[in-house]
């Protein structure tokens, strides 16, 4: 029996019709078509379809697409406004936070998330919260590397302000 | 992976969660908190509901209140980050926040909830894993077969609990409300717990854990929480010891020692309390504490990790521990 859910994502809002079991994840990808949020290990370790739902930073792999009814979710096509990379991106493109790219959203998402809460981390504080993200190119140092940059981007645009 | 299907039921309020559970109890009803756990064992088909409950919209349940005199009364739906977040909790209670910070990585305690972690399953290596991978190998005792692997001959299931604050709460000798259809009933946290693997909690199939109370009495204690896990990053507790001490000048006024990740339950270490009260700490003291810990350590073969080696990280974490746990006790570094 399929279940009617309202969601705004990345500001647009979608109203479906979905089965209980269909994850969010799927939601997003397979009928919002939004794919730039990846699957990866489908077990909640690997943090490759991370989110923000309501403002925090979740796993889209372990939440029901029918429990983010209601909900407003940022994936990682809502990012840049207006063509303009949000700063934690522009962080991962400057300083090579990435090599094959399948890790990038979800690690953004954390990122973000992390700076939000945190605008002057360290690094050992940066590279707990991206704990529960894998990366398998990089090595991490230029992701931590990217956040650094994000960090000082947003403070000097606070700055400005 | 997908998931088996399932009916979904969101109830707003225990009454209607109790109501639910009541109605749908034949055809079985599986409560989601978190879903962090229990979402990915579904997909392994470690759970085939025909009811999933997400409670997760029973507002009344999210909330930390600090009530004077008394304590602090925990919401079972209170998210692991919310405590990680309070100052109140980290100032009073700071191996809970200890523990609770150890637990998975940031973005699943933004999910997780503390009732979630108290009644999380039991784990084991050959209970984890694909539906195809248990039919290989003919099933095990806690789902679809009738041998246990890890005691082969054995009638009883060794699957470990693997919640982290659990060993925290019971330090801090936590009592839990259980609401049933027939009303609600306050019990202390360690009655919780059978120690059977696969029959894990005294918790009936009518009944939702609801709240965690943090008596004021344990307010104060200074603490520490240690694991040994896989990846430092996420994983799931393969030994872990919280400690809670309370001193009054150099003496030990009183000491609390828990285990976690090597028994199917959770468990107190009460000889270290005697061992403790009214001494000094010392390294001989703090090595009495991690022998006593060790005894009540049972691992066996459930995990990558040879029971030898996580019994001997429990005595290491339970001696380290109990010596960082008191500010004046030799300092230890990791």
């Amino acid at each position: 029996m399929k279940v009617p859910i309202q969601v705004t994502v990345n500001g647009k809002t979608h109203a479906h019709e979905v089965e209980p079991r269909v994850l969010l994840v799927h939601y997003l990808r397979d009928v919002l078509n939004l794919t730039g949020t990846h699957i990866g290990c489908e077990t909640s370790l690997c943090g490759a379809c991370t989110v923000m739902l309501d403002g925090q930073a979740v796993k889209s792999c372990t939440v029901l697409a029918a429990q983010a009814n209601g909900a407003h979710i940022t994936t990682i096509e809502g990012f840049a406004v207006n063509g303009r990379l949000h700063p934690v991106q522009e962080g991962f493109w400057e300083r090579h936070g990435l090599q094959c790219g399948y890790c990038t959203p979800g690690m953004i998402v954390a990122s973000a998330q992390l700076l939000e809460r945190n605008p002057d981390p360290t690094e050992a504080e940066i590279r707990m919260a991206i704990e529960g993200n894998l990366c398998r190119c990089t090595g991490y140092q230029h992701i931590v590397e990217a956040v650094q940059y994000a960090a000082r981007r947003m403070k000097g645009a606070a700055a400005a302000d | 992976m997908s998931l088996p299907s399932f009916k979904l039921l969101r109830p707003r309020n225990v009454e209607d969660a109790l109501g639910f559970l009541h109605r749908y109890e034949k055809e079985g009803v599986q409560i989601c908190a978190g879903g962090t756990d229990l979402l990915p064992s579904m997909k392994q088909r470690l759970f085939s509901p025909a009811y999933v409950m997400d409670i997760r919209g029973i507002e009344e349940l999210t909330h930390i209140r600090v009530v004077p005199g008394l304590g602090v009364e925990l919401g079972s739906l209170v998210k692991l980050s919310a405590i990680e977040d309070s100052g109140f909790i980290a100032t009073h209670y700071p191996v809970l926040r200890e523990a609770v910070m150890t637990v998975a990585s940031p973005i699943l305690r933004n999910m997780g909830t503390l009732g979630g972690n108290l009644c999380l399953d039991t784990r084991c290596l050959w209970y984890n894993q694909s539906l195809q991978w248990r039919k290989s190998c003919g099933y095990c005792i806690k789902k679809d077969g009738d041998l246990c692997h890890v005691a082969p001959g054995g009638k009883v299931c060794w699957a470990v609990f693997s919640g982290d604050s659990a060993a925290a709460l019971l330090c801090l000798h936590a009592e839990i409300e259980i609401a049933s259809p027939k009303g609600r009933r306050r019990i202390p946290l360690a009655d919780l717990y059978t120690n059977i693997g696969d029959d894990r909690m005294r918790l009936g199939k009518s009944e939702i854990l609801t709240r965690i109370f943090l008596p004021e009495a344990s307010a104060g204690y200074s603490g520490v929480y240690r694991k040994l896990r896989l990846r430092g990053s996420i994983d799931y507790p393969l030994a872990g010891v919280a400690v809670a001490i309370r001193k009054k000048g150099k003496i030990i006024d009183d000491a609390r020692v828990a285990i976690t990740g090597v028994n199917p339950a959770p468990r107190l270490v009460k000889d270290a309390t005697h061992a403790l009260i009214g001494r000094e700490m010392n390294e001989h003291a703090a090595m009495v504490v991690g022998e006593l810990a060790a005894r009540v350590a049972k691992p066996l073969t459930t995990s990558l990790l040879t029971p030898e080696y996580r019994r001997e990280m429990i005595k290491v974490f339970a001696k380290q521990s109990a010596s960082r746990a008191t500010p004046s006790g030799p300092s230890i570094r990791d």
